[in-house]
């Protein structure tokens, strides 16, 4: 399995999507940073009350960016390859099929789930720094709040990637990439958007029920791959 | 020599539509199986049946004396492929795209690469994307990631395609080359006769979905020679002016007036002249020419033919 997820990950020219989640984190901060420094002064509604609802937008940010980025991961590794009949040479091969399509997705999982808490640790630490500096959010940091953070990070990850697989189920039906995309631009919007400081995803029930069936519905599709007709 | 492909009346249908009925296929280890047949015959479909790209609707197969199943996957590290347009990785090179498939294939031998590349005549490109190639080129690159493996079973459809003359000719002389010396055998299909008709050992005619009959060349060869045909209304000297004076044994009478002259080496001029000048009175003259082409267009003319019936009783 290892080594059929090396061949992806050769084939795929992994670096550019390193520099990709770089450019993102850098995108995210710097979005954050002019938030932060607009609103941040503000007396009246500031963008951030105290660090737990700091922590939590971050969060939110980075986890929005990963599901979509997955959908633009999971086009290149699935759905280009059945358009591009790559796929049928890859069935041709002495390996079974559901191997072949486990690798593939369980890269897609664990790169949100290494995003979402790598890209977590960096920013958080970030607007850490900055605040201790600039002080617009005024409660103290208590090592409570960071590990109660922690924890929800870690539960947030994994519901988002297992989320990000759903949009698999829109785009296979016809093969589309505009498909794939534009479902996890939908599942993104309902599950993160923040409607007076109140987000679907912040019950952590919701996003983990969501990955559930994120992880069920694929392998649904995938569970007869192995006697499907490839042409 | 033992069989490496075998079908028992292998069928596939789609929907109501038939594609493949109760072929039963042999392929003998060592020889080169020219399949031929009409576009949309079912040809693609039953070597994606032999890759387990396609389920069969019913019927056996028998792949290097294996009975097939469904996820059947080990004896596809014994075959090379090269089934329609071959897909490739179009921004990594040629090369990149031979590592990748023989890492997938588990065959792990550098040298094999360089060797088929070579034999392909695409060294000096492969550090290209493949997206720079054309149609030929692709086609070339597609036999070389087929044979990079060393398979011992090779299934090529329609692999001439889009290849210019000089290409058709290095690639015949490929195919023949792998038999001989990598001792591979190869079925390959084809719509167009001719493409085959020199490197075949077996030739298997499919239409419709049915194989209509499989023949070995020698005998296609043998049945299909050059003859002249002279019609007379004095059959009994024309043969005896052929057979004394003009010293030719090889002819047979087809009617009272009809005599057939195989294989004489005589030209027309000098035939019309001997029999005039022996008095033998001539109707026609002609030199017929029954070429492979003819021979299989009315195998599969029959076929035809014999597809309604079928419907029929369906």
């Amino acid at each position: 399995m290892l080594h059929l997820i090396k061949l992806e990950l050769k084939k795929g020219r992994f670096n550019s999507y390193l520099w990709g989640s770089m450019i993102a984190y850098g995108i995210i901060a710097s979005f954050l940073m002019l938030l932060y420094f607009v609103e941040g002064k503000a007396q009246i509604d500031p963008a951030f009350q105290n660090y737990s609802d700091m922590l939590q937008v971050i969060d939110i940010m980075v986890r929005a960016t990963f599901i979509i980025y997955a959908s633009v991961l999971l086009s290149k590794l699935i759905i280009t390859e059945f358009k591009d009949k790559t796929m049928a040479l890859l069935f041709t091969y002495p390996i079974s099929r559901k191997k072949l399509i486990f690798a593939k997705l369980s890269i897609v999982f664990v790169w949100v789930f290494a995003n979402v808490i790598i890209a977590n640790l960096i920013i958080d630490a970030l607007f850490i720094a900055i605040n201790s500096r600039f002080g617009y959010v005024s409660d103290t940091l208590t090592s409570e709040i960071l590990v109660q953070h922690a924890i929800y990070v870690v539960m947030q990850a994994l519901g988002a990637a297992g989320m990000s697989l759903l949009p698999l189920a829109f785009g296979m039906r016809k093969k589309s990439v505009p498909a794939t995309i534009v479902s996890s631009i939908l599942i993104v919007a309902v599950i993160c958007s923040n409607n007076m400081g109140f987000s679907l995803s912040s019950i952590i029930a919701i996003p983990l029920s969501l990955a559930a069936i994120g992880i069920l519905i694929s392998y649904l599709s995938f569970r007869n791959i192995d006697r499907v007709d490839v042409s | 020599m033992t069989d490496i492909i075998r079908t028992r009346l292998l069928s596939k249908n789609y929907d109501k539509a038939d594609v493949l009925t109760s072929v039963n296929m042999t392929v003998k280890r060592g020889e080169i199986y020219g399949f031929l047949g009409p576009n949309g015959a079912g040809k693609s479909t039953l070597m994606k049946i032999l890759l387990g790209l396609v389920q069969p609707s019913s019927g056996e197969i028998e792949l290097f004396e294996n009975r097939l199943n469904f996820d059947s996957r080990d004896h596809l590290k014994r075959v090379g492929h090269l089934i329609e347009i071959p897909a490739f990785y179009e921004k990594l090179t040629a090369l990149q795209n031979l590592e990748l498939h023989t890492e997938y294939m588990g065959y792990y031998n550098k040298r094999a690469i360089h060797e088929a590349l070579e034999l392909v005549q695409l060294l000096g490109v492969e550090n290209k994307p493949v997206k720079q190639f054309s149609l030929g080129m692709r086609q070339r690159l597609g036999i070389a990631r087929a044979i990079s493996t060393r398979p011992e079973l090779l299934l090529l459809d329609e692999p001439i395609n889009g290849l210019d003359p000089e290409g058709i000719h290095a690639m015949r002389n490929l195919f023949r080359r792998l038999r001989d010396e990598w001792g591979i055998t190869l079925l390959i299909s084809s719509h167009v006769l001719s493409e085959i008709e020199q490197v075949a050992d077996k030739i298997g005619v499919i239409n419709n979905g049915r194989l209509i009959r499989e023949v070995s060349m020698e005998t296609v060869r043998s049945s299909t020679t050059d003859y002249v045909e002279i019609t007379t209304s004095d059959i009994v000297s024309a043969a005896f002016v052929l057979e004394e004076k003009l010293n030719i044994k090889n002819f047979r009478k087809i009617s009272d007036h009809v005599i057939r002259i195989y294989d004489s080496g005589i030209t027309q001029d000098a035939l019309s002249k001997g029999l005039i000048m022996n008095d033998v009175p001539i109707e026609s003259l002609t030199r017929r020419h029954h070429t492979l082409e003819e021979y299989f267009f009315d195998m599969i003319k029959g076929g035809v033919d014999y597809a309604p019936s079928h419907q029929a009783r369906a």
